[in-house]
């Protein structure tokens, strides 16, 4: 087994299949078909914006400013009347963004967590300013993408699906992809075996920023309007996502389906907690504890970062 | 120091004036920063650099001083906390909620003893466990204020003892205490980089883990410590922050560990550079609460004060970048 670039072990595999025979057994109302209806629409959001991280945190980078990213891509496709429009100035935001935070990075050599830290405060600014309060009102197509279900399978689904997919094509099937891993175990011997370091990183940025655009879009047409605030929590969320998944934030080990599972653990925790009628406000604490335990079972070779 | 590192640096026959060109150009970009600012604020605002306000923006700025110091401990060591967040959270709660019916004097030595309980879980996860300094950080400040949180549905925060508040209140020789207290840390904090074997073993360990692993250096033990250094830090931080807001609340000092690691970063200190002393960190942290009560004066409105201020810290990273090439 790849053990060794995939990430995964089996805690990281185990912990969702726990989560979801534990509610099973402890919840009678979770099988029910429109409770796992609910939990895919909580969990897409964030699944989707986790795909984004596991591409940076490949290339041992990490990008605070999705969060900013989802608010502000909700509040362009909230404040334009064609959907079609929105989209693309909601994408064409999201290229620049992820070129900013690639190029600071790669080209001028700032620390991720700060010129993403400054991304995404400037990028909050700017979604404030767009639509000050929450409001707005998004295309009901682009409505009924987000809530209805095709062929007897929730909308929400199948843009997981799609951008799992998109995501796996890129990482696996590209080359492209090969180049980012070899960048994240170790720029260096990438970059004297000719691949272009600082263009693969960039470029990573940039689809990570595709995907927190794709997020928000979703997330806004899953509520009908845009809020400014909508996204704030994702950026450390994500973290926590691909951390629960067995992904370094080091560079180099990852795997699409780490991704994928810290994100179904995160929402069957959020879905648990609201069927045993366990306080919300411990749902930080609890994920809090699992992330210690999560990251504690992955014993690296290096201290520190 | 930094005149001593760039002139080691620099070759012996280079004239005087590019000699100290060199050392003003590698001065890290807080201090551009805060004299273009100062000067701005000269222009715009004068009333900011008055005698009655300037102290006030110290006391403001004592608390993301001393998270900075705090940070820039570990930063040092190549590594990272951001549990600042939830160990205020969590003093802030112990000590304004009433809901453990203890005297002042026991909450803060209770306070402390948790500082003190965060920091060597810390250590020891990051250390022994040898899982990522910024999850295990980022978890132990989730699950502080998870707990906080719920538990301050049942009943919310109150008042700050009285004795901290008169403490934020109080001045000493025109200096309000929070500031002393911020240079009571950080002068010890200068001394033991500069002058001490545990500020050269942090270095070292920074520079290179390996190497100093190698060389013999109890390099596991100098970084546990400095995890449990910044825990406590950040309590005095709560504390000073409890004080000068008077009440509690649940998000006090939420945006305190990523604004630290901006201002470290901004006053020099990178991931195990073992470069950047302790007076650009506190002159980054001046900077950015200056900032932040400048971007407030001219009325700007929630959003402009965003967009600016991140605009600013990243030209100001761009700007040190640069000029290191």
């Amino acid at each position: 087994m790849k053990a060794f670039r995939s990430g995964s072990s089996r805690y990281t595999l185990g912990l969702p299949l726990l989560l979801f025979a534990l509610l099973a057994v402890a919840a009678p109302s979770f099988l029910a078909t429109q409770n796992l209806v609910n939990v895919s629409g909580q969990i897409a959001a964030l699944l989707i914006v986790s795909l984004g991280q596991l591409v940076v945190a490949l290339v041992a980078g990490i990008d605070l400013s999705v969060g900013s990213v989802m608010s502000l891509a909700g509040c362009l496709v909230a404040t334009q009347a064609d959907p079609l429009w929105g989209f693309v100035l909601a994408m064409l935001m999201g290229v620049c963004v992820g070129l900013v935070n690639g190029v600071g990075v790669a080209v001028a050599g700032i620390h991720p967590l700060v010129m993403t830290l400054s991304t995404m405060t400037f990028l909050q600014g700017l979604a404030y300013l767009l639509l000050p309060i929450p409001g707005g009102a998004v295309p009901a197509a682009l409505g009924q993408l987000a809530n209805g279900s095709l062929w007897g399978v929730p909308q929400p689904m199948l843009w997981c699906a799609a951008c799992a997919l998109l995501v796996y094509v890129l990482l696996h099937r590209t080359r492209l992809g090969l180049h980012i891993f070899a960048v994240g175990a170790n720029a260096r011997s990438a970059h004297l075996n000719g691949v272009r370091a600082v263009a693969v990183t960039v470029a990573a940025y940039v689809i990570c920023s595709l995907l927190a655009v794709v997020a928000g879009i979703y997330l806004a047409a899953r509520v009908s309007s845009g809020d400014p605030a909508m996204g704030a929590a994702f950026g450390l969320e994500s973290i926590t996502a691909v951390a629960l998944g067995g992904i370094q934030l080091t560079g180099g080990i990852g795997s699409i389906l780490g991704a994928v599972t810290g994100a179904l653990s995160l929402g069957l925790i959020t879905n648990g907690i609201n069927l045993l009628g366990i306080s919300p406000f411990l749902r930080g604490a609890i994920t809090g504890v699992l992330l210690l335990a999560a990251v504690c079972s992955q014993r690296r070779k290096v201290v520190g970062l | 120091m930094k005149a001593e590192l760039s002139s080691a640096s620099a070759p012996r026959a280079v004239p005087r004036t590019r000699r100290w060109a060199a050392v003003v150009l590698a001065l890290p970009p807080a201090y551009a920063g805060l004299l273009v600012l100062v000067l701005l604020a000269a222009a715009m605002r004068p009333q900011l650099l008055s005698a009655m306000l300037l102290p006030l923006i110290a006391r403001q700025a004592a608390p993301l001083g001393l998270a900075t110091i705090g940070q820039s401990l570990v930063m040092r060591g190549r590594s990272i906390d951001l549990s600042s967040g939830g160990v205020i959270v969590a003093v802030s709660y112990l000590l304004t909620s009433g809901y453990f019916q203890i005297s002042e004097a026991t909450a803060m030595a209770a306070c402390l003893v948790l500082g003190l309980v965060v920091g060597v879980v810390n250590g020891v996860l990051i250390v022994k466990a040898r899982a990522s300094a910024m999850i295990v950080t980022l978890a132990t400040s989730m699950i502080l204020t998870g707990c906080v949180v719920a538990l301050s549905q049942q009943r919310a925060p109150g008042d700050a003892p009285e004795f901290l508040r008169e403490l934020a209140r109080l001045r000493v020789a025109g200096l309000p205490i929070p500031v002393l207290v911020w240079l009571a840390v950080l002068v010890p904090a200068a001394l033991l980089l500069r002058g001490t074997v545990f500020g050269r073993f942090l270095d070292a360990v920074g520079a290179n883990p390996q190497a100093a692993a190698l060389s013999g250096i109890p390099h596991l033990r100098v970084l546990f410590l400095g995890h449990v250094a910044s825990a406590l830090i950040s309590v005095l931080c709560a504390f000073i922050l409890v004080g000068s807001v008077g009440t509690g609340t649940i998000t006090l000092g939420q945006d305190l560990a990523l604004n630290s690691l901006a201002a470290a970063i901004l006053g020099g200190v990178n991931f195990g550079s073992g470069k950047g002393g302790m007076a650009g960190p506190a002159v980054a942290a001046f900077m950015l609460t200056f900032l932040f009560n400048f971007l407030t004066s001219l009325g700007l409105g929630e959003p402009g004060r965003l967009m600016l201020q991140g605009a600013i810290i990243a030209a100001a990273a761009f700007a040190y970048r640069q000029n290191r090439k």
